[in-house]
């Protein structure tokens, strides 16, 4: 994904705002018309899953991680209906069907990638790192794992993908916890 | 590490090759004709820290860390690879060589600017014919990080074609591989074939067009893997650097290893801030409908009276001084429905960066967790995205210096 097209998606905050809660409001209606009384961890995962989907939704398939979370979310069946409200319209799915295809090549990509690792670390037994740059190396390559860990589908993904992918994950979540804090605050506030 | 080259070539840094073509277009209007023959002879005859000058000169080299320099020298050896049509950028560039060199830029390795970096230039086949200069001259040696960064990164660049001898023997580190005679052949020849691929792997061909060279650190490989990797190297401090801006308190960072450990914890404080706030949600409301009334009200353009009270309340308000005049601002801007008003206290209190939780619902939580995980830093990153918002946003600018004005008075 070009980086040019990262930096505008920046800058219309209020918009991708609008349009998120949009959709969140929708899935949350859902979620509660399917299901009454539901206890505080249920409505919690409820709002928290629909906030995600919708997010994801918002991105309209162009990045990585809201297509993986998306079907991740689609994988297990008792909320599909909300995912399908949300989404919405068919435009959707080609996205997330063509994620699987590119799972399947980056699985593959990324076992062998591993066994060529594997291979240069046994040749390089001996010679093993004292040198400060495969010390730094090591570094770098744990703290791009666990962030690979954090990032949905971070792990089919490349380095640079996965730079891109979090900077666009980055102002996604940055949004969506804007906009659940006004909603948060708002909520008290109309209550009192 | 061999990445995949089609993917390489597939991904398309429109930033990338805009920047190489402004640079191009500025190099070529920095330097006028020259006799490029005549200049070569000479220029390589004589040439020790001039080349290294010229490295310097010519790559703007940025504040100094790794990245940046690799960047910037990457994305001249990247105008020379990509693009065929860049023919005439080309011979700029190549004027470039000819025009520093004989400066007297540099006077030897020792310049705490930025450091020298030994590059081979790469350019595909069809370029460095068509340039038929042997432009692109030796860069110089091993670089080294000043004062900046004590990383050392050894790069490798493709010598164009250009009588690299003269000048790599006065580099200590690098060991050229380009045959000589090709590259006298090409010169004079002067032959025109352009290749129109501009892959990498072609780049890496030293076999009959041999236009391209590389040049390698001592015992790594010299082949288009190398320098397909040092691509993609490029590719990811680049990016790293947009991260750099968005992640507040980055700035100061300039390693890898720790701009990562900032990004991932920044990435798991929003995921934990998402969760906190959907927990509180879910308490808030004992059913999930969010009346509208709430959305209504948001989404009008609240009176400024409203963010008086809570704002008298916070006694950590002082903290936040700096940013209040900022973040009442950015809140009207930004909101236009969103964080208007009602919520604008909480929001004027820190920035969302800062610290998750709004004051007036301490009852909630326990927010001490959040608040060490982030500084409230006065980074220039805020002030970016706030003009940028403001930008975006004029008409709500005049409420947002009424507010401002209030807010001030109120403290």
């Amino acid at each position: 994904m070009p980086l040019s097209s990262l930096k505008p998606k920046m800058r219309p905050h209020s918009s991708l705002k609008q349009e998120f809660l949009k959709k969140w409001i929708m899935g949350l209606q859902r979620c509660s018309f399917s299901k009454k009384n539901m206890s505080i961890l249920e409505r919690k995962k409820a709002i928290k899953f629909s906030a995600d989907i919708a997010m994801a939704s918002a991105r309209n398939g162009t990045t990585c991680w809201s297509r993986s979370l998306i079907s991740n979310a689609s994988k297990e069946g008792s909320d599909i209906h909300v995912v399908e409200q949300i989404l919405g319209s068919e435009s959707d799915r080609p996205a997330v069907e063509n994620k699987v295809p590119t799972r399947r090549a980056s699985v593959c990509k990324k076992i062998v990638k591993r066994s060529c690792r594997i291979r240069r670390r046994r040749r390089r037994r001996k010679c093993v790192a004292s040198a400060p740059s495969s010390i730094a190396k090591h570094l770098v390559r744990k703290r791009r794992e666990v962030l690979k860990s954090l990032i949905p589908g971070g792990e089919f993904m490349n380095e640079i993908c996965l730079i891109e992918e979090t900077l666009d994950y980055i102002t996604s979540l940055r949004v969506q916890v804007d906009v659940m804090r006004s909603l948060a605050s708002a909520s008290v506030r109309a209550s009192e | 590490m061999n990445r995949a080259l089609p993917e390489m070539l597939q991904s398309s840094d429109m930033t990338v090759l805009e920047r190489q073509r402004a640079r191009l277009k500025w190099q070529a209007e920095q330097f006028q004709q020259q006799n490029y023959f005549s200049e070569l002879s000479g220029v390589f005859s004589s040439q020790t820290g001039h080349v290294q000058g010229f490295q310097q000169g010519c790559l703007m080299s940025r504040g100094g860390a790794r990245g940046d320099s690799v960047l910037s020298d990457m994305a001249m050896t990247r105008q020379l690879k990509h693009e065929p049509g860049l023919e005439t950028a080309w011979q700029g560039l190549g004027k470039v060589d000819m025009e520093f060199a004989p400066c007297g830029y540099g006077s030897g390795p020792s310049f705490d600017m930025n450091h020298a970096i030994s590059r081979t230039s790469s350019c595909p086949p069809a370029v460095a014919a068509a340039a038929a200069v042997g432009s692109k001259a030796v860069k110089g040696n091993s670089l080294k990080m000043g004062s900046t960064v004590g990383r050392v990164s050894f790069k490798k660049r493709k010598v164009e074609k250009s009588q690299n001898t003269e000048v790599v023997a006065e580099d200590e580190s690098k060991r050229i591989k380009a045959s000589e005679e090709e590259r006298e052949s090409k010169i004079t020849g002067s032959s025109t074939h352009r290749n129109s691929t501009d892959k990498k792997e072609n780049s890496g061909d030293t076999s009959k067009l041999d236009y391209i060279h590389v040049r390698a650190r001592r015992g790594q490989a010299t082949d288009s893997h190398s320098l397909a990797e040092r691509v993609r190297r490029e590719k990811i401090s680049e990016r790293m650097k947009y991260l750099q801006d968005l992640v507040p308190g980055c700035n100061k960072i300039t390693g890898k290893a720790g701009m990562l450990d900032e990004i991932i914890n920044y990435v798991q404080s929003l995921q934990r801030q998402v969760e906190f706030l959907s927990m509180k949600l879910a308490t808030v409301n004992p059913s999930l409908d969010f009346n509208i009334e709430n959305l209504y009200v948001k989404e009008v353009l609240p009176s400024c009276t409203t963010n008086f009270p809570p704002v008298g309340m916070a006694p950590e308000m002082e903290n936040h001084s700096p940013y209040l005049q900022f973040n009442p601002i950015q809140q009207v801007v930004s909101g236009c429905g969103m964080e208007m008003g009602t919520n604008s206290c909480d929001m004027a209190l820190r920035r969302t960066i800062s610290a998750p939780v709004s004051i007036p619902e301490a009852s909630f939580l326990d927010t001490s967790c959040f608040t060490d995980m982030q500084q409230i830093q006065p980074s220039a990153a805020w002030d970016v995205e706030l003009q940028n918002l403001y930008n975006v946003e004029f008409p709500g600018s005049i409420e947002a210096s009424g507010l401002k004005m209030e807010m001030e008075m109120e403290m």
